[in-house]
Order: structure tokens, then C-alpha cells, then sequence
């Protein structure tokens, strides 16, 4: 039973799980539906196998739009920017996404993505465009796995690797989760609010991968992705450590992560950032000038992340998953007509999401909640800190509950609906989805899939 | 009705796991963490003020020179020296008759003439908002507060406006000495002062307490402030926006101009624009003396480049560009539709499309008269009539029976 629900979830990503997790936690971990949860991995090629090419494609129907077409999507307290696009009402593929991998030879692999994730645009042209998500080449030092699986047992089973290119952060679960591998179709506050939805950059990363139960590392970035800005006075890195804990039926996983950035000049590139115009509304309608808000400054993000499954059957499970992380920015707000003022900010957002998991159905609630403690001072303060979006006059601390049921027709295929109560924004909002998932592999040589 | 009574069970259950949620947070919390949003502001006095700017709330305030802050008695007593024409040598020129309040403190003419005869070479510009130039005049940047700006048709001998110089200077004050409505105001205006009216001391005032009054011409309640804009107009408004026309990326801001500044502004570089008015001589020359930016620093870069006039209440101040030589709002808009201004004759002759100093964001565009209307409309709708018929910005020598 327990390898009929393996191969059932193959393609959905969880085979990704290291060789050094049993099948007992791999019926978890699925069961955890969330496709791909906890796993403290990014996908290693095995050797031996060949070139692998999996695919994703999201496709949502919303009752609501966050926003209106015409309206900027800002949470009250916030500084948003990055791919954090709200979402809209009627049908949206949500992201299309092609994953190819090749171990190379014993100490080598390669890794090459793209993605496109949808992207509102307030003059209601969809700007969807294909971006490199990944294209990475790693280096693979000192695995002693394989001696340790050939019985040499006086070695301690270790693999440390070394990556380098276009990245996806991996100090975060938080940012390893697609559409397509999450439970649910919009991401969490902290992945929106704090990194722009999406975390894709050049950089390197180095790391114990997935040895006995741990993985740590450090990663250092160019400052390309959200919240940094590139440049000599830009950039980011972060630290990580992430510990898997099995025992019987239960699993657990405990990780913490410290992630700084310095940000110049860096602007909400969803609506503003370069060449700017008033979007053009139809007749009967109105649309504004978004405002070049800039910040430059710098950035401390932290957290911790945990989660914990208890598989009571084979093909049943009930978890639940935390997330907290905290923001500290000090730094100024400042705009092309010499305005600016000191922004100091202590914001913290965390959600928790219990589940359950029976056959090929999932039941999951998300809470969360975002707590901004701003601090603006200067001439300029009420000006910039309201074109910004910081102001939050009202007070507003937004949260947001979902509940998401999914359904595994086919191996390949998932059909999600979902209800959000939204509370994000000062006018409250109720909306639901449909959406289907299909994931596949388009050239086997095993499964990318769920964990670049 | 079981479905019903399903869903009401679900909301209690997703209540309790909120309030699960609510006591994980505030277990949060307890590391001294804010369990509420909130954003403190200090905007470090930037709205503190004695004088009543009469600006709305979202509007920042103007600087006040620190040696001339604004006080309602040196805006009144501005006010009278603004619409004395004894403050000149023939007794006959005064701020106000080259500023005319009905017309936004423009005066309707291509180029006034001063107190001797002289034309001035440049149109008389609007001092709507003047308070939020970072610099003053057409094209001077060396003129950065409205005190220094008044010195010069008061004292200035090229061109000569008010005629005021070492010849009759002491003649002038003392008329202003004797006047008993003066003596008042002057104590008023400036109560530090033993004897405010005293020698030099008193042109000191003059200049402080005119600029005070200059400073205090603020205008924010057009239909476009009010948001009651016709159809037309909001065309205009889109067109004024768009990609096609780009006429934001000058006329930029609560005050239609790049040369904004205010007490939230630490910096602002210069703004000065070529708009391609002339080239007369095929090299991107324009007509001494009025070459702009370029008068005051002989850099040739800066050759016919002006300062970004404000737009609020530009329908009353024809005729426009520096030198007044464009008599409509539509053709001012047809110049900058054909990338430049092509003068096919005369001394001015030369096509200013083709100016090498030409501002690069003017690019040439296409505009069907139906659209010149919708964006004439939308400029129409920058009018603030109560500005213009305000009596607090009127002359208060006519309500007083002393029409000077």
C-alpha cells in the first residue's frame, strides 16, 4: 500500500526526498499535502540516471479579484514589490513551469528552469513573459552516501554541495513552494509581503546536504531578487539550518534562518521602478499614477519554520505547519523629487496550517496574520510613508484564513477549490477557486520535480 | 438547511482555530513583538506653522525662509506694498501692474513695460504657488527665494521695471515712511523692530514683507482639485498622462512642475528644459537676451532652457512660453505635437524641431483636434477661480478708499 501511495505521489515530487529518509516519512511527507512540504532538500540529480524533464502547469479560477484592475495592490503597513501581483477574478494559469536536470558524473550536476507565473498589470495587459528561474551548476564534495550504502559503515554519511548560477533560495521552505506544490494557490504573506512572492537570483550556495536528518548552509546573492537590489551597495546572503526528525509514525522538522539584504534606490517594479505612465482607463473609469516610492536601506529577515505529520495509516495522515518570520528595516524612503524620510520597521508575519490527508483527498486551513511596526520621521513622512503604502492610518493588521481541499484524480492530475476570507486589506473580502494541477515528467530519467 | 447548518459548524470550527491562531501570535508578542500594526509618523514640525497657508492636508508646506518666517501682518503689509505704485520712480508701476490677480498674477500681455518705457523681454509669469519654486524667474537658477527674486524689478537696471535706484530710493521710502496706514503695518509686521520704517532697515522690510505676500499666494481648489471634472476633461487628464504626450514628466506633481520643491524636499537639481521654441541659427540658438538658463551660467548646454512653469491656472495666463510669442494653449499644444516650434520667417526663423538642445522626452506626436480640446479643457479645469477673485489676494488700497 505504502509504495502504491509512493508511486501514486512520484510525479508530484516527493520521490525528491534523499535516500537517507525512509518510505515511512515519504507517506508523511505526502501526506503533509502540501506536494512537496517540508522537505529540506533542492533536487540533486542521482548519478546514473539521465537527463530529467518535469512540468507543471496551475490553472485557478477566482471568484474575486484582490484589487481592482485599476487599484494597486498594497497591504496597509507594507513595502511590497517583487512578482507579489494580486490576484484577479475569472481564469489565470498561475504558473507554467519546465525543470530539466543532469548529474553530470559522480561530482557534478546541472540544473536549468523556466518558469512563467502570472502577473497582473494594472493597465489589464497581462505581462506574463518566461523567465530563467534556474540554470545552475553544482559540485558535489566529500559523499560519503554511497560509501556508507555499499556498507562501509565507519564512514559518517555526508554530502556537501556547492552551487553555483541562477538559484532559488533554499534558507526557506517558504520560497521553495510553488503553486503547483503548495496547498494552496496564493502564496503565504511572508513569501508576498517579504520576498516578492518568488526568490530566483545569481548567486552560490554551499551546504550539508541532508545529512542525518540535517541541512545547513549559507547562501550569497547578487540582489536581483525582492528584497534586494543589485549593484555595489546591494546584494544578500543568508544562513540556514534545517533538522528532520522521525520516529515511528511521526515526523517532524524544525529549521531557522537568518537572511540580510541592502537595498538602493530599490523600487516596487509590480507597477513602478522605471519609465512611468498613468494607465489608461476605459471610459467610465479612473486610473492613477503609481507612485516611485524608493527604499534604500538595510534589510534583516529571520525565521523558523517547523512542521509535524503523524501517519496513522497508509493512506491517512493529520500535520500541521508553522512559519513565523520577522522584518527589520532601517533605512529612508525617498522619491525623484528629493523627498525623503527615515524608515525604521519591525514587522513579523507567521501563519500555521493544520491538515489532513485520507486517500487522495486533503484538507487544509492556513492562518495568518501580518503585524507592521512602522516608524517614519522627516518632513516627508506622511507623504512618502502614504505613497508607499507604510502608513496604514487605520491600523490595519492584515490576516487571512484559507481552506483548501485537493483531490488527486490522477497521478498527474489534482483538482484544488478553495474559500479565503481575506483580510489583508481594510476592506475585508470573501472569494473562492477552482483550479486544476497537472504535473509531469516530460523526459524520465526520475523526477525533478518540487525541489530546485 | 443542513447545508446551511454544515457551513455554521465549519465558521465555528474555523473560529476556534483562529482564536488557536490569535493565542499563538500573542504567545509571539510576548518576545516583544507589537501585536498591532501601527505606524508612527514624526514629521518633524513639517506642518507646524503660524501662518495659515491655506493648503489641503495632503499638500505639503512650503519653506519659510528662516529669516523671514510668514506672519499674517508681513502678508498684510505685503499686500499693500504689492499694489502701491509709489514704489516706483514715476510713481505709476507697482507689483500689481504686471501681476494681475484676475489673471492668476500674470498680466494677459506678450511683454510688460516698466516705469522708463523699457519692454521687458520676458512675458510676466503667474505667481500661483511661487512658494514652491526652487527657483525663481524663467531661467535663472541662481535665484533660489522669492526675497532675492523681488530685488530685481524693484532695484533692477536690466530691463528697468520699478526704476528704483540710488537716485530716488530715499525719496520713495519716505513716502512710504509718511503713510500713517504704513507706520501701522510696519509695527504690526515686524514688532522686534524698535523702528521698522528706519533707513535701509525699512527696504529690508519692504522686500521681506512683499515676499511674505508673494509666499502666501497659494491656489488648490480648481475643478481638478475638487475632482469634478467635465468628460472632456478627463479625456485630457488621460491624454495629459499618457505615453503619447508625456506632458506629465515635466508638469509633474501637486504643483504641474518639476521644479517643486517643499519642506519635505531635502534636494532638487535644477530643472530646466529646451522646449525646441527656437533655432535660428540651425545650431540651437535663441533670441538675445532671452537664451534662458544659458544668460545666467554661458554654458552653451544650457541655451534656451527654462524652468517648468506650473500649470494650475494656466488658462488665464496667456499669452504663454517665456517670452509670450505663443498666444493659445492650443497652439502651445501644437508645438510640442510637432517636437518643436517652426518659424518660417522673420529674424526668428529657424525650426526648433531640430535643435540639438532640445529636451529629449520632447518627441513628436500625433493629436486630432477633438483631443487638443479634451487636453485644453483639462488644463481649463486647473483654474482656481476663487484665487482670482479672492480678496484676501486683492488690492486693499481700493477697499480702503486708497486707490493707489
Amino acid at each position: 500500500m505504502m509504495l502504491a501511495l509512493a508511486e501514486r505521489l512520484q510525479p508530484l515530487g516527493v520521490a525528491t526526498v534523499s535516500k537517507g529518509v525512509g518510505l515511512t516519512f515519504f507517506g508523511v511527507i505526502a501526506a503533509g499535502l502540501s506536494f512537496a512540504p517540508h522537505v529540506s532538500a533542492h533536487f540533486i540529480p542521482d548519478e546514473g540516471t539521465g537527463t530529467q524533464v518535469d512540468a507543471a502547469v496551475v490553472a485557478t479560477w477566482r471568484s474575486a479579484s484582490v484589487v481592482d484592475q485599476y487599484e494597486f495592490w498594497q497591504i496597509p503597513g507594507t513595502l511590497m514589490g517583487g512578482d507579489a501581483y494580486p490576484v484577479t477574478s475569472g481564469l489565470s494559469v498561475d504558473e507554467v513551469t519546465v525543470k530539466a536536470a543532469r548529474r553530470l558524473d559522480a561530482n557534478t550536476f546541472v540544473k536549468l528552469g523556466l518558469g512563467v507565473h502570472s502577473g497582473g498589470s494594472q493597465s489589464g495587459d497581462e505581462h506574463q513573459s518566461v523567465a530563467v528561474e534556474h540554470a545552475s551548476l553544482g559540485f558535489i564534495c566529500c559523499n560519503t552516501k554511497d560509501l556508507r550504502a555499499s556498507g562501509d559503515a565507519s564512514q559518517i554519511a555526508a554530502e556537501f554541495v556547492a552551487e553555483i548560477g541562477i538559484l532559488s533560495a533554499a534558507f526557506t521552505p517558504e520560497l521553495l513552494s510553488h503553486r503547483s506544490t503548495a496547498s494552496f494557490s496564493e502564496p503565504s504573506l511572508i513569501a508576498d509581503v517579504f520576498f516578492g512572492r518568488h526568490f530566483h537570483d545569481q548567486g552560490a550556495r554551499v551546504w550539508l546536504h541532508e545529512t542525518a536528518g540535517w541541512s545547513a548552509g549559507a547562501e550569497i546573492w547578487q540582489g536581483k531578487a525582492f528584497p534586494a537590489t543589485e549593484g555595489d551597495d546591494g546584494g544578500a546572503w543568508d544562513v540556514f539550518a534545517r533538522y528532520q526528525f522521525d520516529r515511528d509514525k511521526l515526523n517532524m522538522t524544525l529549521g531557522g534562518w537568518w537572511y540580510t539584504a541592502n537595498a538602493q534606490s530599490r523600487a516596487d517594479h509590480r507597477y513602478g521602478g522605471g519609465h512611468q505612465h498613468t494607465p489608461v482607463a476605459p471610459p467610465g473609469k479612473s486610473a492613477s499614477q503609481f507612485p516611485d516610492i524608493r527604499y534604500t536601506g538595510d534589510l534583516v529577515l529571520l525565521g523558523v519554520d517547523a512542521s509535524m505529520a503523524y501517519q496513522w495509516s497508509a493512506a491517512s495522515s493529520v500535520g500541521v505547519k508553522l512559519s513565523w518570520a520577522q522584518l527589520t528595516m532601517d533605512g529612508a524612503l525617498h522619491d525623484a523629487g528629493g523627498r525623503e524620510a527615515a524608515l525604521e520597521a519591525d514587522q513579523y508575519a507567521v501563519w500555521m496550517q493544520p491538515y489532513l490527508n485520507w486517500q487522495q483527498h486533503t484538507l487544509a486551513v492556513r492562518l495568518e496574520r501580518l503585524v507592521a511596526d512602522n516608524r517614519l520621521s522627516g518632513a516627508s513622512a506622511a507623504t512618502l510613508g502614504e505613497s508607499a503604502g507604510v502608513l496604514n492610518p487605520g491600523g490595519h493588521t492584515p490576516q487571512r484564513t484559507s481552506l483548501a481541499w485537493t483531490y488527486q484524480w490522477r497521478p498527474q492530475t489534482t483538482f484544488r477549490t478553495e474559500w479565503i476570507q481575506d483580510d489583508t486589506l481594510e476592506e475585508a473580502q470573501s472569494r473562492f477557486t477552482l483550479g486544476v494541477i497537472w504535473q509531469g515528467s516530460l523526459l524520465s530519467g526520475g523526477h525533478a520535480h518540487g525541489a530546485y | 438547511m443542513r447545508h446551511r447548518a454544515a457551513v455554521m459548524l465549519t465558521t465555528d470550527q474555523f473560529g476556534y482555530l483562529r482564536g488557536v491562531f490569535l493565542i499563538a501570535s500573542l504567545a509571539i508578542s510576548l518576545s516583544g513583538c507589537q501585536i498591532e500594526s501601527q505606524t508612527m509618523v514624526d514629521d518633524e514640525g513639517a506642518r507646524e506653522s503660524t501662518f495659515d497657508w491655506r493648503v489641503p492636508a495632503s499638500t505639503p508646506l512650503p519653506v519659510e525662509p528662516e529669516d523671514n518666517p510668514m506672519t499674517e501682518a508681513k502678508f498684510q503689509l505685503g499686500r499693500h506694498l504689492f499694489y502701491d505704485a509709489r514704489l516706483s520712480v514715476n510713481g505709476e508701476i507697482s507689483c500689481a501692474s504686471c501681476h494681475h490677480q484676475s489673471k492668476a498674477f500674470s498680466d494677459g500681455i506678450q511683454r510688460p513695460v516698466g516705469a522708463t518705457g523699457e519692454v521687458h523681454p520676458r512675458n510676466s509669469q503667474s505667481l500661483t504657488n511661487s512658494a514652491y519654486f526652487n527657483n525663481l524667474t524663467w531661467g535663472n537658477p541662481a535665484l533660489a527665494t522669492i526675497e532675492q527674486q523681488i530685488m530685481l524689478p524693484l532695484f533692477g537696471d536690466n530691463p528697468i521695471e520699478h526704476g528704483i535706484d540710488e537716485s530716488n530710493f530715499e525719496q520713495i521710502i519716505m513716502t512710504v515712511q509718511a503713510d500713517e496706514t504704513y507706520q501701522r503695518l510696519f509695527l504690526n509686521a515686524f514688532p522686534e523692530q524698535d523702528d521698522p520704517l528706519l533707513g535701509d532697515l525699512a527696504w529690508d522690510n519692504v522686500v521681506k514683507a512683499i515676499g511674505s505676500f508673494v509666499r502666501g499666494m497659494t491656489s488648490f481648489n480648481s475643478a481638478f482639485d475638487r475632482g469634478d471634472l467635465s468628460a472632456s476633461a478627463r479625456r485630457g487628464e488621460a491624454l495629459f498622462n499618457s505615453e503619447r504626450l508625456e506632458c506629465f514628466h515635466c508638469h509633474d506633481g501637486y504643483n504641474f512642475s518639476d521644479a517643486t520643491i517643499d519642506r519635505g524636499v531635502s534636494f532638487l537639481e535644477p530643472k530646466f528644459h529646451n522646449t525646441g521654441l527656437y533655432n535660428i541659427d540651425g545650431m540651437g540658438a535663441y533670441p538675445e537676451p532671452n537664451t534662458g538658463r544659458h544668460e545666467v551660467t554661458g554654458n552653451p548646454d544650457h541655451m534656451g532652457q527654462f524652468r517648468t512653469p506650473t500649470l494650475r491656472n494656466v488658462a488665464v495666463t496667456a499669452p504663454y512660453n517665456h517670452d509670450g510669442s505663443v498666444a493659445t494653449l492650443e497652439e502651445v499644444i501644437r508645438n510640442y505635437a510637432a517636437g518643436g516650434r517652426v518659424i518660417t520667417s522673420g529674424e526668428n526663423a529657424g525650426d526648433g524641431r531640430v535643435s540639438p538642445f532640445k529636451d529629449g522626452v520632447l518627441v513628436p506626436f500625433q493629436i486630432t483636434d477633438a483631443e487638443v480640446d479634451d487636453l485644453v479643457a483639462f488644463l481649463e479645469s486647473l483654474t482656481d477661480h476663487d484665487f482670482l477673485a479672492d480678496p484676501r489676494f486683492s488690492n486693499p488700497w481700493e477697499s480702503t478708499g486708497e486707490n493707489l
